[in-house]
């Protein structure tokens, strides 16, 4: 019943974007952790992420006409915009290089989509953490500062950091087996 | 300080995991170097190298938002062309659009400036709705209604909760001009005027009738509004009919309003047949242009009494011909008459006479104010017609034509809203008796009146099945009277 309701108001969502395209930016809110995650599985550069992560979500905007409601998530279709989009940036990357292409292609999608939706439902809890160790979470992974980097920005003790760090983690663990959601991890499948 | 010892151990197995050369590290492998509580948050941290900067997700966000508003407003000019759209000319465009905005929730699509300040046109959208707007330039003739003191164009806003709105019109400097009510036709809507001299008319759709229903509910509350002013006073004149109409006795009457349908479009609107002989009609009534004619088969108390009526027709020649080809014979071919028409007359199935005619040139309407057919009467001497009529049923002359040796060709006498043609019969013109309908105010006190003025009694006042109370003369020229009052409606 849930899965139903939630997939009506997603429904809801698209048409309404579809309609006007200014309700698109819902769907951004709704979406953007997941093709942030699907898309750093497979790129190594962070700001080659951001770049593709961007390019996902202004094609899905100019294409949103065009999506078609046929029970397959939009989650679905915008996975299959990044992946291409991740296949042209390499098409072209080899041909400026002299490359053959990569074979990380090669990589089960379906394996992927498992993994990013269980990131992308990590990088949710992340918001939703107490103010201090969200700041301390995204220093360190997000903007890949040193635990010295951070307190100082902080004004806090390094061992303080890491204590803010390690409740922090405790705590995305904790949320992550506690929190019912899709089978996301492996074990469970 | 187990605690301590557990933030430096994972930030130990974090170091690791982050550093450039991040090495497998299997869950075995923490094990083995660091506290075995840590092995579970070993994905979660893999995962977290990952984690996007919250700076990219806003900035991201702003551009989406951005590119999604500009897409949003291209769909809204493309999307709201519509084949009439209102343009509204106002003396502040700029201030009218803020207004709509506020008050109607409009969103603004376009705006091009002119050089000198004005806005030169402007769209905006209420809800999928366009409506063009500009600065007035009164240079061009293009005025707003501050200049011109007011716009008779009410523009019709359908929206889901028109108290809501109404009470934002006004929080943005509307003012009432009707206050929002349920409406007759199944609407709760209410007028506004907006600061710039326009009325909306905002409304929402609460229940849906039929017209006939909204006739109907009108029609009730003219109803009340009249018996709260007064007492309706009932129409003496039976809806469809006017103060005279000719009722023809004749012989064939099926045929002649066979006749009648194909030679002058006349409808036929009632006929009632004789139980027990289907072919006889015992009254009908058909309508030719804008008269009725009521007519009946002869029968041995009212024999057979053709009658001369005059059609005014607005093709003479082809109603002519059509007449001649349904079986009506030419008694005097059609041509222009001096008098100012062209018209023929012939005689139809039934042995009336019918001039068809129509008033030609720019002299004298001699026909002014004849209906599509006009009964004419004959006298010997038509003054005493025409004295009879005025005595009789208050007839006022209206036209005569006198020859030098004082013979009458033509006059007219109107009664009520009729006029009837008379004439003294001459030559082939032999008078011809005739029997008319006349509606009056009071069957009693005219029927009196006319015997007082010289007709004889057919039948005093009686009421009448059919909704009429009536009485019947004949006169001293052979006319035969149905003096009427209409008294109530009856379905026939």
């Amino acid at each position: 019943m849930k899965a139903q309701a939630k997939e009506a108001d997603e429904r809801l969502l698209i048409e309404a974007a579809q309609k006007d395209p200014a309700r698109f930016v819902e769907l951004y809110e709704e979406n953007f952790e997941r093709v942030y995650a699907f898309v750093s599985r497979r790129v190594d550069s962070r700001a080659d992420v951001e770049d593709i992560t961007a390019e996902v979500f202004h094609q899905a905007l100019a294409n949103i006409a065009k999506f078609e409601w046929r029970g397959v998530p939009f989650a679905a279709w915008l996975y299959r915009i990044a992946a291409n989009a991740i296949a042209d940036r390499w098409q072209r990357a080899s041909r400026e290089q002299g490359n053959p292409g990569s074979d990380a292609t090669d990589r089960s999608e379906s394996f992927d989509v498992e993994k990013s939706e269980r990131a992308a439902r990590l990088f949710g809890l992340v918001n939703k953490l107490p103010e201090d160790q969200r700041r301390v979470i995204e220093m360190r992974f997000a903007e890949e500062k040193s635990i010295r980097e951070i307190a100082q920005t902080l004004g806090r003790t390094p061992g303080a950091v890491k204590q803010l760090q390690f409740r922090g983690i405790q705590s995305l663990r904790a949320q992550f087996e506690k929190e019912p959601g899709k089978k996301l991890s492996r074990s469970h499948g | 300080m187990a605690n301590q010892t557990q933030g430096e151990q994972l930030d130990k197995v974090i170091e690791r995991l982050l550093g450039p050369a991040a090495a497998p590290l299997s869950p075995a492998d923490t094990a083995r170097t660091f506290d075995v509580t840590l092995a579970p948050v070993i994905e979660i941290i893999r995962d977290l190298k990952n984690l996007p900067r919250p700076d990219f997700r806003t900035r991201l966000k702003t551009d989406v938002e951005r590119r999604a508003s500009m897409a949003s407003s291209a769909k809204a000019v493309e999307a709201v062309r519509t084949t009439v759209t209102p343009y509204l000319s106002v003396r502040d465009a700029a201030a009218a659009i803020e207004f709509y905005k506020k008050a109607f929730g409009a969103t603004e699509v376009a705006r091009l400036m002119q050089p000198d300040g004005r806005v030169g046109h402007a769209e905006i959208n209420i809800d999928g709705a366009r409506i063009m707007l500009a600065d007035e330039f009164p240079e061009i003739g293009f005025r707003s209604p501050e200049s011109l003191g007011g716009s008779p164009v009410n523009i019709h806003l359908d929206v889901p909760d028109v108290d809501a709105v109404a009470r934002r019109a006004l929080a943005a400097g509307a003012k009432v001009v009707r206050p929002v009510a349920d409406q007759f036709y199944g609407d709760r809507s209410g007028q506004l005027s907006d600061p710039f001299g326009y009325t909306w008319t905002v409304s929402t759709h609460k229940e849906t009738l039929t017209i006939e229903e909204m006739q109907r509910r009108m029609d009730q509350m003219s109803r009340q509004e009249r018996s709260i002013s007064a007492p309706a006073p009932v129409k003496f004149i039976r809806e469809g009919f006017h103060t005279i109409t000719p009722y023809l006795i004749i012989s064939g009457a099926a045929q002649w309003i066979d006749f009648v349908k194909q030679a002058f479009d006349a409808e036929e609107y009632f006929r009632a047949k004789r139980p027990d002989a289907e072919d006889v009609i015992m009254h009908a009534e058909v309508k030719i242009g804008d008269s009725m004619i009521e007519l009946a088969d002869a029968n041995p108390q009212f024999p057979a009494m053709p009658s001369t009526l005059l059609l005014r027709v607005d093709d003479p020649d082809a109603v002519y011909n059509r007449a001649l080809e349904a079986g009506a014979t030419v008694m005097q071919p059609i041509a222009d008459a001096p008098y100012g028409s062209r018209g023929g007359t012939v005689l139809d199935v039934a042995g009336n006479r019918l001039h068809i005619s129509k008033p030609i040139g720019a002299g004298l309407d001699i026909f002014k104010g004849f209906r599509s057919v006009t009964p004419h009467l004959y006298a010997q001497r038509p003054v005493d017609l025409i004295e009879f009529l005025q005595r009789a049923f208050g007839g006022e002359e209206t036209y005569r034509a006198e020859m030098p040796d004082g013979s009458i060709p033509h006059a007219q006498v109107r009664i009520g809203d009729s006029i009837v043609a008379l004439a003294g019969g001459h030559g082939a013109y032999t008078p011809m008796p005739t029997t008319l309908h006349l509606y009056v105010p009071d069957t009693d006190s005219v029927y009196e009146q006319a015997l007082r003025a010289g007709a004889t009694s057919l039948q005093p006042p009686a009421d009448q099945p059919y909704g009429d109370r009536s009485a019947g003369v004949t006169d001293p020229f052979g006319n035969r009277w149905f003096i009427a009052t209409h008294i109530r409606d009856v379905q026939m």
